[in-house]
């Protein structure tokens, strides 16, 4: 059985006069509160003791309006916190200041947690009871935590310049602290160092619209500008996976290609060895005699071997169902020239050459052939033979497909770096130069 | 746990000692703080009016740590240059004693050691000084001096009116926690983990206008 | 293979169309103009003009 003189079942929150104006003060914080901030005239007031005064004077600035108001209920991580204090806090890098607001979450029973909010991206931060360890990371120093390793980010020293509320320690304009950020998005494991103690703690971040809904809050939440240290990149940490998939998309495909080859009949259809002699007045033209083209639609190829020799000849070609009279036209040229000299060989084009028809249905086909030599340079017979066969895959369609499915994991990995660098632009490093970043 | 009654010397009101290995407990009527021999009750001194404080627990409070149910049944309360904080005593079910920190609600379970290194003294302990204490690595996270505000329920020795008392805690890299207690020769370790208020299963804590 | 649901459907699709297409024999290959000739040219290969008649004549070699 407890005194209720000295510790009642039920903590009643506390209220005082200002000191300094006499206004009221409300204390959210019940007795944890060690500083408040008189709502009325702006003086931050010691309630550390039971004779309340005045710790600091009024700020001589404009007051600000948090964006989260004081007394503003939530939960975060199914936890419910009161917004009970708000501060302002301020470093310099490069010669320019740069300000957060830290908002204090309270909650009787599990304590204390922090809000962050810079350029609209917010974070939720809790103290953590332990030191994690050191180790070098890639020529910057790192700690690992949860099995994760943080980067460091950021050296600062970040002095209070605005107060609002209470606090449980004698917050106050002009205090100051080292601040160490580590990040491993979307988390950061801080360390705020004074004379008195290192403090280490866990942050994780928070869309403003996270925020909006966990405290029900009117209208829209600023909107995040720039890329903050440890905000998610929307590309995913998961861009490896993206190549992965695109791995096993090129085994599948060649495993394709693969039974293709196999399969493919590569059936001989027609065969036949010409002669043309140089000197015709008229480009002879003639047709072959009918042959079939069986199984199911598929390329049709016809390669045209010559004994041609620094010469070029010309063929005109047409295949052409018998049937239906569907006639597919294409040419095809062959040139081939070679020689000695300097006592190297040297050789251009080739005797030979191919084309490969597409969807041929099956049926009774014949060719029309228009061959047309050289005249100028062709003083001899050209003898050569047109082979017809049926169904070989194309290697130019498995290598559009590869480059098609090239194309999602370049651009994410383009994005991805370039967010990355984005990110990297803001810290105490210069830019990454490789795509690379934690994965 | 044996619950013995015995009578406030002071003011005659009941007094119960709820667990054995109590050596001093307050009267919660008169505020005495009475020490216990095998023979009798004795008044010592008086607990002035203990600080207001916010700490959700109380004499009473029920919880447990690592599967084992304890009961707060005293505590001391210190407060130092930044604030104040709560060391309750705890017992469990198999009658060993323990402390609850409560700083600021953030909670650390600790208990005696006696076998633990000989601590440096305390002009010699620093901030970052680093130790080997059972395979794990402590550092030393702060000093702090802090002075006695007050006593309330049974505690497992006699504790009253000190001066100030340094403390060094320290911490591992996985939430272990330590604290070299200088306020006697040689000092006291106290070793143990920090534990969440999920973990602990707090029962029969007070409640906070405004609140669940 | 979950965190990308899109690019596993566009690969899916991408490679089935190129099954598609290899089985059906389609190529990348310029081959085309297809267009009904008339039983005639059977008899009289010249009288035929195909669309593609107008070859390039290879001004160059050696």
């Amino acid at each position: 059985m407890s005194s209720s003189a000295v510790s009642p079942p039920v903590v009643k929150a506390k209220a005082l006069y200002c000191p300094h104006c006499g206004g009221p003060v409300q204390l959210r914080g019940f007795a944890h509160t060690l500083s408040a901030v008189c709502p009325q005239c702006g003086s931050i007031l010691d309630t550390s003791t039971p004779l309340v005064h005045v710790l600091q004077e009024a700020q001589a600035r404009e007051r600000i309006e948090p964006k989260v108001p004081l007394g503003s209920r939530g939960k975060l991580d199914n936890v419910e916190y009161e917004v009970i204090g708000f501060q302002t806090r301020t470093i310099v890098v490069d010669g320019q200041p740069y300000s957060w607001d830290e908002y204090l979450l309270f909650n009787p029973y599990r304590g204390f947690a922090y809000l962050s909010e810079y350029q609209g991206h917010w974070n939720v931060i809790h103290t953590l009871p332990l030191i994690p360890d050191m180790v070098p990371r890639a020529g910057k120093n790192a700690v690992r935590l949860e099995g994760r390793t943080f980067i460091h980010f950021q050296r600062s020293v970040a002095e209070t310049t605005y107060v609002l509320g209470e606090f449980p320690w004698r917050a106050h304009v002009g205090e100051t602290a080292q601040v160490d950020d580590f990040v491993s998005p979307p988390l950061v494991v801080s360390a705020e160092t004074t004379e008195e103690e290192v403090v280490w703690s866990r942050g994780e971040y928070r869309s403003g619209a996270d925020i909006w809904k966990a405290f029900g809050l009117h209208g829209s939440p600023p909107r995040a500008v720039g890329v903050y240290e440890n905000q998610p990149s929307p590309y995913g940490g998961n861009i490896g996976s993206l190549w992965r998939m695109y791995l096993a998309f090129l085994v599948v495909m060649a495993a394709l290609m693969f039974g293709f080859v196999v399969t493919a009949e590569y059936k001989p259809v027609f065969h036949q060895e010409y002669v043309l002699s140089p000197g015709a007045k008229v480009a002879p033209s003639f047709v072959t005699p009918v042959f079939d083209v069986t199984g199911h639609t598929s390329s049709v190829r016809i390669d045209i071997r010559t004994d041609l020799e620094n010469s070029w000849a010309y063929f005109g070609l047409s295949l052409i169902n018998d049937r239906t009279g569907q006639a597919f036209d294409f040419g095809r040229e062959v040139s081939y020239y070679h020689g000695r000299e300097d006592g190297e060989d040297w050789s251009e084009g080739s005797p030979r050459d191919s084309a490969t028809v597409p969807a041929v249905p099956p049926g009774r086909y014949y060719l029309r052939i228009e061959p047309e030599l050289n005249e100028k340079q062709t003083f001899s017979d050209m003898r050569y033979e047109i082979d017809v066969r049926r169904g070989l895959p194309s290697w130019g369609l498995f290598a559009l497909a590869a480059g098609l499915l090239l194309i999602p994991p370049i651009i994410g990995t383009i994005r991805r770096g370039s967010f990355e660098a984005a990110r990297w632009r803001e810290s105490d490093y210069a830019p990454s130069i490789t795509l690379g970043g934690s994965d | 746990m044996s619950q013995p009654v015995a009578n406030c010397p002071q003011c005659g009101a009941p007094v119960q000692f709820r667990w054995s290995g109590s050596v001093q407990t307050v009267c919660d009527f008169c505020h005495s703080i009475l020490v216990r021999t095998d023979v009798d009750v004795t008044k010592v001194g008086t607990v002035a009016d203990l600080p207001p404080d916010a700490s959700p627990l109380q004499i009473g409070s029920e919880g447990q740590f690592e599967g084992k149910p304890f009961t707060v049944i005293g505590r001391i309360i210190y407060e130092y240059e930044f604030g104040g904080w709560n060391e309750w005593h705890i017992v469990f079910s198999d009658s060993t004693s323990g402390w609850l920190a409560d700083a600021q609600l953030e909670y650390d379970v600790s208990f005696a050691k006696t076998d633990g290194p000989q601590p440096p003294p305390a002009d010699q302990v620093y901030r970052g000084h680093a130790f080997d204490i059972d395979g794990r690595r402590y550092e030393v996270t702060s000093i702090t001096k802090a002075h006695y505000k007050g006593v309330q329920g049974e505690l497992p020795f006699q504790y009253w009116d000190k001066e100030d008392v340094l403390f060094a805690d320290l911490r591992t890299n996985d939430g272990r926690f330590g604290t070299i207690d200088y306020s006697e020769n040689p000092p006291l370790l106290f070793f143990g983990r920090a534990a969440t208020f999920d973990e602990l299963r707090l029962k029969n804590l007070r409640e906070f206008e405004g609140w669940r | 293979m979950r965190s990308h649901p899109v690019f596993l459907l566009y690969g899916i699709v991408v490679i089935g169309l190129l099954a598609f297409a290899q089985y059906r024999g389609f190529t990348m290959s310029r081959v085309n103009e297809q267009k009904v000739v008339p039983k005639t040219v059977r008899d009289n290969p010249g009288a035929y003009r195909s669309h593609y008649g107008f070859y390039p004549r290879y001004i160059g070699g050696k």
